[in-house]
């Protein structure tokens, strides 16, 4: 059993990075590195990044700005930019605590432990995503899938989570490149087989010393007019951050 | 006194037909006054044992506040005293200890808010009937350490069957930290309440002490007790005795106080029907005796002209409003006893209802108690009695000669 | 009309028996009444109390809304829908309501509510919202930012009255919905799990929270009489005749409440039906007597050349006559009984909460259900228990009529 204290879903388990992008050679396909290097993409001690969320639903479309600033695995702060009804709100988590800012009516508001597993923004990542961060590599067990025709540039593995892994999913299936073992997809299947939402990977960009998708976009195959994409249109790994970033103070705006 | 109740059971004997009608007119009516009774007291049972044994218990003992705020952290001090306590209580039937906690449950089809319930299920088999209804799978049969037992309706909403993964979240105690765990449906029960088949995941007590990291405490301990109409008593030193350090120990009409009150409404109902029911009996007694006395007003009318002393008049007429007052309790003792018994074993269904946040899970049946068979009768017989006086005293007064001209 | 007469006559020959007869038959017919008149009394009141209270007699919603509810199912033009509905006849009133969930935080605590937008001055004539709060006020007419919590919404985070409360919830668009109140009061409706999430908002400040432009998710009729709701739902049905709204009696939409009541309510006709049992037995008895104790009587008619069928025709009169009579005093005297019990009531041992109110005594109802079926009863019990007698004494030889005692 693992206990996590991250929150805010994917926009931090993408925050969090370590390794420059490895480029193997590529005849050998080393399954596990791979899968390493998914897992480590985005993962880091300390990081600074400006995303981009647009939500998709059959009633309604929005697109937030944010700002968001982490440190370890503890501490997390989020200012949102756009659109103006948002704008100037602010998360800060430290540990297992959690708090909103609301500029609108200047007060700041302590988020009980029931609320903070339950969804934020309508956004389409489950709990599994919001509280729990697994290890592809710690905690799964993978196999090369040959390929199909006409992929040839593409790796696919299947990752099987360890027995009494709590994640709802049987197996997930990555898809890499083959030249840099960049992740182009992944697709969540459910016991009986069924696939139940794919998270697409796109627009490799170069962020200071690391190359990667600057695009996730996460579709679910059991809801119609649903999707969540995340663009990162800054990240930081190597800027220090101050301390006092995450205090209260700050996310009053001062 | 002999030569009285000869006589009057002779008179009553001459006429048989009409003793006989007059007889079951009464006797008809003591047999709706104890059918009734035993059908209210029948549905008080069932709604409390719906009530209780569903899940709740008779009593329940917490820590002291638990009930309001069900603090994750609130767990019941002194544990082990307790229960060793109960295990030598001697109006204790069964007790089940229990843990609960507010909890997400994932299915890879959607999520919902739960209750999380850890249970003993060797225990909690004796107190609840959940067990009982478990449709698919098991009630913790076998030892899965991640066995988990919904409701159908729950089942529903995640889109999930037995076997399934589900994985539950929740918070624990002291550290506020998410923890999470894997947990497969291993049984679906249905009880027909909606609550319970839509928010309760209940797993072994031991997963749920672990995820929430309680070491070995609990929240709740569910009682049964040998009689359950102990519960119903508040003077009873059991409450006492375990609401000690700290503890609270309360039985179901203070954990439901709704019921309670739906229950004195009912018997206030049934008192005032019942009062009414005694009212139509009254006249059929009344009716019956003065039927009686004018058939025989001739006969009356000799018996004084032969020099019967007034009081020896009335005490016979007294005698026999007794042997009919007799008669009729036979006959209604015995027309109660099979109306009753009968219902007894078909039994009334009322199954699916639900009322004052119970919902009725089994047949209704009517049951026997000592007071049908005794205040009832008692009662018929002195009113029969009281009113065969007015005739007594009637007859007593009456001049022979006009008497003996009334009979056409 | 000589038998009639003769009839008539008859009865009052023998003061004693007629009376205890018509005794029987008045008593039986009035306690029948009572009872009637009781159960129906305190159930409608029971059911009237719970729907007037709070969710009204008929509900209306967008189609699907009840089945599962979601803040898009709104309804449009409620202002329109609303004075077509006010001009059905019955109709007393209706309000309009908005549903949504948030987060709601005083201070340092925080907790899950339910957002619920009313029109304070509708909710207050029709389902006496006012007289539910139990601390501090009701809203003022104009949408002011006032929030009125439940009562254990308001002990949870440990709020009082003046106290700012802030909700954070989801926009209909989407965007993240917040804003600040100031509670203005405290209610009560009974229902303690309500309570316990019940977050009041006026109309208008509700539906500028959400982002929700002048619509609706229920709208609440009250009717005037509670029989009357069946008609009245028909006719909303077909005035609206909008196949994307929902029209709900209270059957429906408080369906446990209603197979609830619906039980206790044939419990009592078991009981009932006992009642009428007994009271036709007593009449059997009385009238079984009557007729047996004539027999000589009869002998004699008979003697003298009187037909058959004649004796019969008279003794069916008689019972028929006294039946009347005791039909006559006793409606009388049930309507006094249950005119009084319907005003006063009958207090109770100790007063009893259900969904928010306060019962105190029983009262009973009068209605056409409570004479009626004890008059048929009464009348039909007698003159069937007759027809057997009459026939037996209309067929005795007179021979065997004289002899007897």
């Amino acid at each position: 059993m693992k206990t996590n204290r991250t929150f805010l879903g994917i926009i931090l388990t993408m925050i969090f990075s370590m390794f420059p992008t490895a480029s193997t050679p590529a005849e050998v396909i080393d399954v596990k590195e791979i899968v390493h290097q998914v897992d480590q993409l985005y993962r880091s001690d300390f990081s600074y990044s400006e995303v981009e969320m647009e939500i998709v639903t059959p009633h309604w479309q929005r697109t937030l700005s944010m700002q968001a600033w982490t440190q370890g695995m503890d501490q997390t702060f989020i200012r949102i930019t756009a659109p103006d009804k948002e704008k100037g709100m602010a998360t800060l988590r430290i540990k297992n605590e959690m708090w909103n800012y609301l500029p609108k009516t200047n007060k700041v508001i302590k988020i009980p432990p029931s609320m903070m597993m339950s969804s934020w923004m309508g956004s389409d990542f489950t709990n599994d995503d919001l509280v729990k961060e697994f290890s592809l590599y710690d905690d799964f067990s993978y196999q090369l899938i040959p390929s199909a025709k006409g992929s040839e540039d593409t790796i696919l593995i299947n990752c099987i989570p360890r027995p009494d892994l709590p994640i709802v999913w049987h197996n997930i299936v990555i898809a890499g490149r083959k030249e840099d073992h960049l992740p182009v997809w992944q697709k969540y299947y459910d016991e009986k087989g069924q696939l139940m939402r794919i998270l697409n990977y796109s627009e490799v960009k170069k962020f200071g010393t690391r190359t990667l998708p600057a695009t996730m976009e996460m579709i679910p195959q059991n809801k119609e007019g649903h999707k969540t994409v995340i663009r990162y249109l800054a990240l930081d790994f190597d800027r220090k951050i101050n301390p006092e970033v995450f205090s209260l103070r700050h996310l009053r705006g001062d | 006194m002999r030569l009285y109740l000869k006589l009057a059971v002779r008179n009553l004997l001459r006429n048989k037909r009409r003793s006989f009608i007059a007889g079951t007119a009464i006797g008809i009516g003591l047999a709706a006054l104890i059918f009734t009774d035993a059908l209210m007291v029948g549905m008080e049972r069932n709604m409390i044992a719906s009530a209780t044994e569903s899940f709740m218990g008779e009593g329940q003992i917490h820590r002291a506040g638990y009930r309001e705020s069900y603090d994750v952290e609130k767990t019941i001090n002194r544990r082990l005293e307790v229960v060793s306590g109960l295990e030598h209580e001697t109006i204790i039937r069964h007790f089940s200890p229990r843990v609960f906690s507010f909890a997400m449950i994932t299915s890879p089809s959607n999520v919902s808010s739960v209750s999380l319930v850890g249970i003993d299920p060797d225990k909690e088999r004796y107190l609840s009937q959940v067990d009982e209804a478990v449709n698919s799978g098991s009630f913790f049969s076998g030892t899965g350490e991640h066995d988990l037992v919904i409701g159908n309706k729950l089942a529903e909403i995640l889109e999930v069957g037995l076997g399934d993964r589900l994985v539950l979240t929740v918070a624990q105690a002291y550290s506020g930290d998410l923890s999470q765990e894997l947990f497969r449906v291993s049984g679906i029960y249905h009880l027909n309440v909606q609550e319970m088949d839509q928010a309760m995941a209940l797993v072994r007590l031991p997963q749920a002490q672990k995820m929430l990291g309680l070491g070995e405490e609990i929240h709740e301990i569910a009682l049964r007790f040998t009689d359950s109409r102990y519960a119903e008593e508040a003077n009873l030193p059991f409450w006492r005795s375990y609401s000690q350090f700290g503890n609270e120990t309360v039985g179901w009409p203070e954990l439901m106080p709704d019921l309670k009150a739906a229950f004195d409404l009912a018997s206030f109902a049934t008192f005032f029907v019942g009062l009414i029911l005694f009212g139509v009996v009254a006249l059929g007694i009344i009716n019956t005796l003065f039927m009686s006395l004018h058939e025989r007003m001739f006969e009356f009318g000799v018996l004084r002209a032969v020099g019967t002393r007034s009081s020896v008049m009335a005490l016979l007429i007294v005698f026999e409003a007794g042997a009919l007052a007799a008669l009729s309790i036979f006959l209604g003792i015995i027309l109660g006893s099979l109306v009753t018994g009968i219902m007894t074993k078909i039994g009334i269904n009322y199954v699916g209802i639900e009322f004052s946040g119970v919902t009725f899970r089994k047949l209704l049946y009517p049951v026997f108690q000592v007071k049908q068979f005794v205040l009832y009768p008692l009662v018929v017989f002195v009113f029969t009695v009281l009113v065969g006086l007015y005739p007594a005293i009637f007859a007593a007064r009456m001049s022979p000669a006009k008497a003996m001209r009334r009979s056409f | 009309m000589l038998t009639l007469k003769m009839a008539w006559r008859n009865i009052f020959r023998q003061k004693r028996r007629t009376v205890l007869s018509i005794l029987t038959m008045f008593g039986g017919f009035t306690l029948s009444a009572i009872s009637i008149g009781w159960a129906d009394g305190t159930y409608n009141r029971i059911i009237d109390m719970f729907t007037r209270n709070r969710l009204g007699h008929i509900q209306i919603h967008a189609r699907g809304y009840l089945d599962r509810p979601s803040i898009y199912k709104w309804i449009k033009d409620y202002q329109k829908i609303g004075e077509e509905i006010q001009k059905i006849q019955g109709v007393e009133a209706w309000v309009p309501r908005l549903y949504s969930a948030g987060l709601a935080s005083v201070g340092d605590k925080s907790a899950g509510a339910r957002i619920i937008g009313i029109d304070p001055e509708r909710e207050t004539a029709a389902t006496r919202f006012d007289k539910k709060i139990i601390q501090g006020r009701s809203f003022s007419p104009k949408p002011s930012h006032q929030a009125i919590l439940g009562k254990g919404l308001a002990r949870t985070l440990k709020a009082k009255t003046d106290d700012q409360i802030v909700i954070v919830s989801q926009g209909a668009d989407g965007s993240i919905a917040n804003d600040l109140y100031t509670i203005v009061g405290i209610t009560e409706s009974g229902d303690p799990t309500q309570d316990l999430s019940s977050f009041f908002l006026h109309l208008k400040d509700a539906q500028d929270l959400l982002v929700l432009d002048s619509v609706i998710h229920e709208m609440a009729v009250i009717v005037s009489k509670l029989g009357q709701v069946s008609r009245i739902t028909q006719q909303i049905r077909t005035t609206l005749n909008d196949p994307g709204l929902e029209v709900s009696p209270w059957q429906e939409f408080g369906r446990s409440f209603f197979v609830a009541m619906q039980a206790d309510k044939e419990g009592n006709w078991i009981m009932l039906f006992i009642v009428v049992l007994i009271v036709a037995i007593g009449v059997l008895n009385t009238v079984l007597m009557t007729v047996l104790e004539r027999t000589r009587e009869y002998g004699v008619m008979r003697a003298l050349g009187t037909g058959r069928f004649l004796v019969f025709r008279l003794i069916v009169y008689e019972v028929a006559l006294m039946a009347l009579i005791g039909m006559v005093i006793g409606f009388g005297l049930s309507l006094l009984i249950n005119h009084q019990l319907s005003i006063h009531g009958i207090a109770m041992p100790h007063a009893f909460r259900y969904g928010g109110v306060e019962f105190t005594h029983y009262y009973t109802e009068i209605n056409a259900r409570s004479f009626y079926i004890p008059a048929v009863t009464v009348f039909f019990s007698a003159l069937l228990v007759s027809i057997f007698p009459a026939l037996r004494a209309a067929h005795i030889s007179p021979a065997r009529a004289l002899r007897t005692h």
